[in-house]
């Protein structure tokens, strides 16, 4: 069972820990995994692959056995259902995207086609480079021996920041484009047979979402009673 | 306050600059970002305390959008750049 975020120390000396087991850990940094593979600017050198499970044998094992990354929530995006509801107009103006990558790295100026365009051209490589930062800096920690996740500062601002990219494409790819879409999902997801995938994919995206509410609330600035 | 130590790219725009007209930045609601989680950005970023992050956050949730800064076109690129950073659906505009 895992254990939410919960903030020690404080200054330098901050740390973030939770407990997650081998499995949650394998499944959130599978997911990071996959937002990684759709964000990065270049793929990753391929020799990096088979060597790239941190020597942790224990981990890798679990992993395989789960049947690839993400424990079966795949969020790329020949693997969805298809959609067929109108793109809103004044969110995604750059043409035939993957709604995900639309949704990481959004339109700048919703006025102003040219200026958008203009300030795509300029921040998106560093976007794209920053939030593989990110998600890189998250997985190792997931990745990491040990039973818990203990982060510094500047770790929990990657891990945060990673969450929030792995809820965001779970998110699009769960329809989830306006507040009334939550509604009808979990309306949906009381009718659905138990074996339809989105039942899962909302159960991770659940899980993920309280796991992202524990950190951030904890690195809240100027909330914390010295102890 | 501090400034959340994420390395920011600082990118300006080489086209002609229009003296003293505002640009503002907006942040837009969306279904998945987190009340914490966008406060906890606008008070890292921008340096804003609680109860002014809150409500530009409140702003966000209740309104649909809210203007999180204002200033020069360089800077409201910046801006917008550094929240889409961390996820937010920011965009820059001319305030009409």
């Amino acid at each position: 069972m895992a254990r939410a975020f919960a903030r020690k120390g404080k200054g330098k000396d901050v740390r973030y820990a939770a407990k997650l087991d081998a499995v949650e850990r394998a499944v959130v940094a599978g997911l990071m995994e996959q937002v990684h593979d759709l964000v990065a600017p270049e793929p990753e050198p391929e020799p990096a692959h088979a060597s790239d499970v941190h020597g942790d044998d224990d981990f890798a094992a679990i992993v395989s056995g789960l049947g690839g990354l993400g424990m079966g929530v795949s969020l790329s995006a020949e693997d969805q259902l298809p959609d067929d509801r109108p793109v809103p107009a004044d969110a995604r103006s750059f043409g035939d995207r993957d709604p995900a990558l639309e949704r990481l790295l959004p339109a700048g100026n919703r006025v102003d086609d040219q200026l958008s365009a203009e300030f795509r051209r300029l921040t998106e490589h560093g976007l794209r480079q920053r939030k593989a930062r990110h998600l890189e800096s998250a997985m190792a920690a997931l990745r990491a021996p040990g039973s818990g996740v203990e982060l510094d500062e500047r770790t929990a601002i990657d891990m945060v920041v990673a969450l929030t990219d792995v809820r965001l494409v779970l998110g699009e790819r769960l329809g989830l484009r306006e507040d009334a879409d939550v509604d009808r999902l979990e309306a949906e997801l009381d009718e659905m047979d138990d074996d339809d995938p989105r039942l899962h994919a909302m159960s991770v995206y659940d899980f993920l979402t309280w796991l992202q509410e524990t950190l951030a609330t904890a690195m809240l600035p100027g909330d914390h009673p010295s102890a | 306050m501090s400034i959340a130590p994420v390395e920011e790219e600082v990118v300006s725009s080489d086209s002609v600059v229009e003296p003293d007209v505002p640009w503002i930045t907006l942040v837009w609601n969306d279904p998945v970002n987190l009340m914490s989680y966008v406060t906890y950005v606008f008070q890292s970023y921008f340096g804003y305390d609680r109860a002014k992050a809150e409500k530009l956050m409140m702003d966000v949730h209740t309104k649909g959008r809210a203007v999180v800064s204002h200033g020069p076109r360089e800077k409201m690129e910046i801006d917008t750049e550094a929240l889409q950073g961390y996820g937010l659906w920011a965009t820059f505009q001319k305030d009409d």
